[in-house]
């Protein structure tokens, strides 16, 4: 192929039309900051993990008018082993992720990290969307004088309306999170997705 | 930081920067992009180094975290816009071996070349630095027999874009 060769030619020769970094301007450029694809995961995912310890911490804390049942607190507290686990589990990842593995297993390593926190997010929003149902639905019957002064004043289309209402709002809410958050990745691996299903393509 | 650790780090990055300027050469099509990609994989060789064992040659470990800070880990710069194109302006020849028509013809190879893919680009790349199949399939994850393949395809359609 002619115009390969020539393209070799001028290759091969090339070495004297780049500019030629001093000792001095290289230095100064390892002493800067990274803006590579993982670092921007590791932030947005480090904002991510904390967001749920925040959220569980939290808690009880804007609960205080309202009394709440102790099993919804103790399924509260079962928060946090699983988010700790969650914790392990992104930092074993991010730990593997090293720009000397071949470009397939890199691409794969960061997602899986991106998995992990995928799931997180997933656990975090259904856990989430449980409690912040229940304790709606809770908080509600409260404020109309307890749970039996609601059961015995409410009609069942009252009662339906109300269940429906929270479901939606709660269903509304963890769907624009979710949105917000695909959104997000969807931007940022965007091109890493596509070069990896360029060579998974080969494969097949 | 260790300073024995940097000294050595950017003694050999100064020798062998030509590598560096090179994958930039395929990735980018102006200066700043150019400079951006160079100081990221600066980086990340950097951060790579402490486990850079030496029984690699500097200069094939470079390939690998060169390509993969390019095809991976590099966030483009949005500040692409309104700087200057690389094409006719940088890496003039040599007035002795100007060749009108030959320059030309590497302009549109080099345009061409920025219409791949990323892991074309790899592969454009790696069929310029001479490297063999096997060393191919090791640096991309693939096997050699479709580092063979997608070579071909690549060229063809390398060759297709020009024919356009």
């Amino acid at each position: 192929m002619d115009r390969l060769d020539l393209l070799k030619k001028d290759w091969d020769n090339s070495d004297s039309k780049y500019p030629k970094l001093s000792y001095d301007e290289i230095y100064k450029m390892i002493l800067k900051k990274s803006s590579s694809i993982v670092k921007w995961i590791f932030i947005i995912s480090l904002i991510e993990l904390s967001l749920g310890l925040i959220l569980a911490i939290l808690n009880p804390s804007f609960e205080h008018k309202i009394e709440y049942p102790k099993w919804l607190d103790t399924f509260s507290y079962l928060m946090f082993p699983v988010i700790f686990y969650f914790i392990y589990l992104f930092h074993k990842n991010y730990k593997k992720i090293s720009a000397t593995d071949n470009a397939k297993v890199l691409m794969q390593n960061i997602l899986r990290t991106r998995k992990t926190v995928r799931y997180y997010i997933l656990f975090n929003l259904i856990f989430g969307g449980i409690f912040f149902a229940v304790a709606s639905f809770i908080a509600y019957t409260q404020l109309e004088g307890g749970i039996a002064a609601f059961n015995e004043a409410t009609s069942t289309t009252k009662y339906v309306v109300v269940i429906i209402v929270i479901l939606f709002v709660t269903i509304l809410f963890l769907g624009i999170i979710y949105g917000i958050y695909y959104l997000l990745y969807g931007i940022l691996l965007k091109r890493l997705k596509r070069n990896y299903a360029e060579l998974k393509k080969l494969e097949d | 930081m260790n300073t024995e650790l940097e000294h050595s780090f950017v003694e050999l990055l100064e020798k062998h920067q030509n590598i560096i300027h090179k994958v930039c050469r395929l990735y980018t099509n102006n200066y700043d992009a150019h400079n951006d990609l160079f100081q990221e994989i600066t980086i990340q060789l950097w951060k790579a180094y402490p486990k850079f064992r030496g029984d690699a040659k500097f200069s094939t470990w470079m390939y690998r975290v060169g390509l993969n800070t390019a095809i991976t880990l590099y966030r483009k710069s949005k500040r692409r816009v309104n700087t200057q194109d690389f094409e006719g302006v940088a890496f003039k020849m040599k007035a002795d071996e100007y060749d009108d028509t030959e320059e030309e013809q590497l302009k549109l190879m080099y345009k061409a070349i920025h219409q791949l893919n990323d892991i074309e680009k790899a592969l454009v790349f790696l069929y310029l630095e001479d490297k063999d199949y096997r060393e191919i399939s090791e640096t991309l994850g693939i096997s050699e027999v479709n580092a063979r393949v997608k070579m071909n395809r690549t060229k063809t359609k390398l060759r297709n874009i020009l024919n356009q």
